[in-house]
């Protein structure tokens, strides 16, 4: 996928990893059109599993990439690693996407009745297929979905929910059958129990 | 140390939870607190490691690659060709706007001059406020066709009354103004921007009640040539604040639009109205 000027072979470790991809990053803002080429290749399997489950819709999942994509062709060179990954920068864009899509459905209530927990619950079983660099990304998603298993149901469902259900704060505690204040402080436990346990691996 | 009401607030941030005054609130304080943002900046990196634990899906169409390789070619600085609009919005859409808030305007102005006293006079300006907050999302887009210059006066001068006036005349545009004459939303109120040329119209709805997940709202449009009002499409409000912004195309030819009417229906919509008539224009 690279060619001859690309860098030869991504480092293994995190660090390495999360250094390789800002430096893809920051040829791909100068101008280096093989540099966002890699990045897409290390990127898309888990950026198009996010945005398809937020939208329920591969073509549309499509069309958020692209449009993530070209964004970060053009932007960049505002990344700031030290204010984070870059690959939590490509999933945050991805997400926030996907969900303004999902909104400009305007068909909120079709969205109320389509996100379940349940529908978004992760499952052991279905592990990124193989080919390609997926190592990193079977062992990220293992290490998300061990500490995911590890937390109560209720606080599970609310991330889930939260994350990839684009829905309001009072619609998710409607989706829950909760009171809102119950939601919050299910969603804060839960998240701040989530950071506990995969920060080191992230 | 940050207490418990913070570490929620972190939390709902992190997931892009928090909206209007309670996002405004957050966000002067974590401008202020170091601790705070590190820990808004931890949860969200915890937020898109989440990303990982979305159940794998079949690959995107190999062309998806390529598609975005072609569209990442760098713009030359010179001899670029001339900007195109990535979609093109109806040219009466401007009109309509200015239009929607002129009438927004005058017809609020003119019931506030009519009730008594200056607690009902406040009510009624926070309606205006409300209806013209509505009408910011036109503009937005109507930005896309009127000038800066034009915008400007048209938030800044009532030079430009007998000009919009004019402008809607010319555009042949019906502009109506609704509300609950029934007493069950009393406080609703609503717009109804009608292009007959286009067959075509924008739908302003403020203070609607929330809906049930089994209700929408249901728009008609009483055409005298008609039995039955045309159906003009269901929508939804939001849920705090009882506003939205729609588009509509009745499915049938309507020659005259003379009243606008939304109806509360089940799910989906109904070809016949069935529940209670919400807002209607006079």
């Amino acid at each position: 996928m690279s060619d001859s000027s690309s860098i030869d072979a991504a480092p293994a470790a995190d660090d390495s990893r999360h250094a390789f991809d800002a430096e893809l990053l920051r040829r791909a803002g100068a101008g280096d059109q093989s540099a966002l080429g890699e990045l897409y290749d290390r990127w898309v399997r888990p950026l198009h599993a996010l945005a398809c489950n937020v939208l329920r819709d591969p073509a549309e999942s499509e069309d958020v990439l692209h449009d993530v994509f070209v964004t970060l062709w053009q932007k960049a060179a505002d990344f700031d690693a030290s204010r984070g990954h870059a690959f939590s920068w490509a999933a945050t864009l991805t997400r926030n996407r996907a969900i303004d899509r999902l909104r400009s459905r305007a068909r909120r209530a079709e969205l109320l009745a389509q996100a379940a927990p349940a529908d978004l619950g992760y499952d052991e079983t279905n592990t990124p297929a193989d080919g390609g660099d997926t190592t990193w990304l079977k062992e990220k998603a293992s290490a998300v979905r061990q500490a995911l298993s590890s937390l109560p149901a209720d606080q599970r469902d609310a991330l889930q929910l939260a994350y990839f259900g684009g829905l309001t704060q009072q619609e998710i505690a409607g989706k829950l059958s909760q009171p809102l204040g119950t939601v919050k402080a299910r969603i804060r436990r839960g998240l701040l129990k989530l950071r506990d346990l995969v920060a080191p691996q992230l | 140390m940050i207490d418990e009401r913070h570490e929620e607030l972190a939390a709902l941030h992190a997931f892009d939870l928090l909206e209007g005054a309670e996002l405004a609130a957050f966000e002067s304080a974590l401008a202020a607190d170091p601790e705070l943002r590190a820990l808004v900046a931890s949860l969200r990196a915890t937020t898109a490691g989440l990303a990982f634990s979305a159940p794998a899906v079949p690959p995107p169409s190999p062309a998806l690659r390529a598609r975005i390789l072609n569209s990442a070619v760098p713009v030359p600085a010179a001899d670029s060709p001339a900007y195109v609009l990535p979609f093109a919005p109806p040219p009466w859409l401007g009109w309509a706007a200015a239009a929607c808030f002129f009438f927004a305007a005058v017809f609020f102005a003119g019931k506030s001059f009519n009730v008594r006293g200056q607690l009902q006079f406040a009510l009624e300006a926070e309606r205006v406020a409300r209806l013209e907050a509505g009408t910011v999302k036109n503009l937005l887009e109507a930005e896309r066709l009127l000038s800066r210059a034009q915008l400007d006066r048209l938030a800044s001068s009532e030079r430009l009354v007998a000009d919009l006036r004019r402008e809607a005349g010319v555009a042949n545009l019906k502009i109506a103004s609704l509300k609950s004459l029934a007493g069950n939303s009393p406080e609703a109120r609503a717009i109804a921007v009608w292009s007959p040329d286009r067959q075509e119209g924008v739908l302003v709805v403020s203070n609607l009640p929330a809906l049930d997940l089994d209700k929408d709202y249901q728009l008609w449009v009483i055409d005298p040539q008609y039995p039955i009002p045309v159906d003009g499409g269901v929508f939804t409000v939001d849920a705090a604040t009882g506003e939205a912004r729609v588009n509509f195309k009745p499915g049938k030819a309507v020659a005259t639009a003379q009243v606008f009417a939304v109806s509360l229906e089940r799910k989906g919509g109904v070809p016949k109205a069935e529940g209670p008539m919400m807002l209607i224009s006079n």
